[in-house]
């Protein structure tokens, strides 16, 4: 018995100060951690964008993030945007609702600061407040529209889907028409050498320039890439040859990575999914503002 | 039990007569399953390094302290400690090494390269003694990631720290993990040779 109680005690005791010492390791270093988060998601969004090292993007540039709710009632499901209506701090947002058949149900002016809507849980919050009890929201996710001087130039979307092991998370940049503007791989668990490959940028660059109709319809040929295509992609020759063989093969499919056929199709079928969808969703919601004559900031 | 053994010596140990990988053979599924490039086995070999240095130091520490039969919960704890506290660590301090290393940070929990020293060694020698051991112990892991690394990354890829030496991929298998039981292997049998001809040569004299 007494056995029991020592072990019981020491190993509680031990527990403590494990959880002391990463607690209080947390709570030093999460400041740090968040901001680092940030920064990196700053650079790879410029960087899908094109404005790399020395290249800074232009005050006229501005970005604007859209959130979607999913919204789930008894009676009725439906979609919510949550809008930013001006620039900075003091724009406010609004939330609109749209039924499945794309058609509105209301809008309401929520009263939020940017600070708030960029925390999670309070943007939840307030989302919740709007739509009314009764209906639960779920937070589908976000996409930012990039405008120069009004004028859109890209949207940029955030993505995950099932890789080979586990889900690959990825955020791509389109152009206004669709287009194909760049892709980033934010985080996967491919295998080193072999999936992991769908970093690099010779396969990346192949999704560069593909125009929405291509994208709809994309797949995998299993065959290796033409030596001087791969030089293009891995940026070996001049800029003009690059946008060249991008001309030559935007029509084209997606060369399967060596020994990594199964994480290639997973990105290309998953990048499709999230093009083509997001195509659609931005015009019902464009159809429904313009039909409603709401004033956003993009 | 008193060590007699002098810090150099027991460095040594730890990276010839006693490599966890190649004469221990632990810790083979993680270390195979990493060390497809020389980089990789770096990258892990120091973030052992540092856990099991710390881990060694705190168990001899409070070695009077932790009741025998619970001695194993105790050091999976430290190490889980250790381990969380690196990777917060890293991820604030150092993102850009983090972002090469984060995936094998969180796997040290399960290493039993650590949690065997504990055991072995640190639970009853000094402080002093625990440090050196884990320090060569660490490094003994490092280098036989790093050797492994360069096999198969030289054999499996062309290249050595991701620069293309070859130019060509001489044998794609070397990429894959069952290969890297096949290389363990192979070095065992060389270090092991080249142990019984030293001797041998040496008994001759």
């Amino acid at each position: 018995m007494k056995d029991i109680i020592t072990i019981i005690v020491r190993l509680t005791v031990s527990c403590l100060l494990a959880a002391t010492v990463m607690g209080l390791c947390f709570v030093f270093t999460s400041n740090a951690k968040k901001h680092n988060e940030h920064v990196k998601e700053q650079k790879v969004m410029f960087e899908l964008l094109g404005y790399k090292g020395d290249v800074k993007a232009p005050e006229s540039v501005k970005m604007h993030e859209l959130y979607r709710y999913v919204i789930s009632g008894n009676d009725r499901q439906s979609i919510g945007y949550l809008l930013p209506q001006g620039e900075g701090e003091h724009g406010g947002y609004l939330f609109v609702n749209i039924d499945l058949n794309g058609s509105m149900i209301e809008n309401k002016k929520v009263d939020i600061t940017e600070a708030e809507a960029l925390e999670a849980e309070s943007r939840d919050k307030a989302v919740q407040a709007t739509v009314g009890s009764g209906y639960s929201v779920a937070f589908a996710d976000q996409t930012i529209v990039v405008t120069d001087n009004g004028a859109r130039i890209a949207y940029l979307l955030d993505g995950k889907f099932q890789g080979f092991k586990t889900f690959v998370s990825v955020m791509l940049a389109v152009d206004p028409s669709f287009a194909m503007v760049g892709l980033e791989i934010l985080e996967h668990e491919e295998d080193p050498g072999l999936g992991a490959e769908i970093e690099q940028d010779y396969f990346k660059n192949q999704f560069k320039g593909k125009p929405f109709e291509a994208m709809k319809a994309i797949d995998v040929v299993k065959a290796p890439i033409p030596a001087d295509y791969l030089n293009a992609l891995n940026g070996k020759v001049s800029e003009e040859d690059v946008l060249a063989f991008r001309e030559q093969y935007k029509s084209k499919d997606i060369y399967a990575l060596t020994g990594a056929t199964i994480s290639t199709r997973a990105v290309c079928n998953g990048v499709k999914g999230i093009v083509t969808k997001f195509a659609y969703r931005i015009n019902v919601l464009d159809k429904v503002l313009q039909e409603q004559q709401l004033a956003v900031s993009f | 039990m008193a060590n007699d053994k002098s810090s150099m010596q027991l460095i040594s140990r730890g990276i010839l007569s006693e490599n966890p990988i190649f004469k221990l053979a632990l810790s083979m599924c993680p270390a195979v399953g990493i060390s497809t490039t020389v980089m990789n086995g770096l990258m892990l070999g120091i973030a052992v390094l540092f856990v099991q240095v710390f881990s060694s130091v705190t168990i001899s520490i409070f070695k009077n302290l932790i009741h025998p039969r619970i001695r194993i919960p105790t050091y999976t704890l430290t190490i889980a400690t250790w381990v969380t506290v690196i990777d917060l660590v890293l991820a604030a301090y150092m993102p850009e090494a983090y972002a090469k290393m984060g995936i094998f940070v969180k796997l040290i929990v399960a290493f039993a390269i650590i949690t065997m020293r504990l055991e072995m060694f640190a639970c009853k020698e000094s402080v002093n003694d625990s440090f050196w051991d884990g320090l060569g112990m660490g490094l003994g892991f490092m280098i036989g990631m790093m050797v492994i690394g360069f096999v198969r990354e030289l054999l499996g890829s062309g290249m050595i720290f991701g620069y293309d030496v070859l130019g060509f991929k001489p044998l794609l298998f070397f990429i894959l993990p069952s290969a890297g039981f096949f290389v363990v292997g192979l070095m065992m049998a060389f270090f092991n040779w080249i142990e019984i001809f030293y001797k041998r040569t040496k008994g001759l004299k």
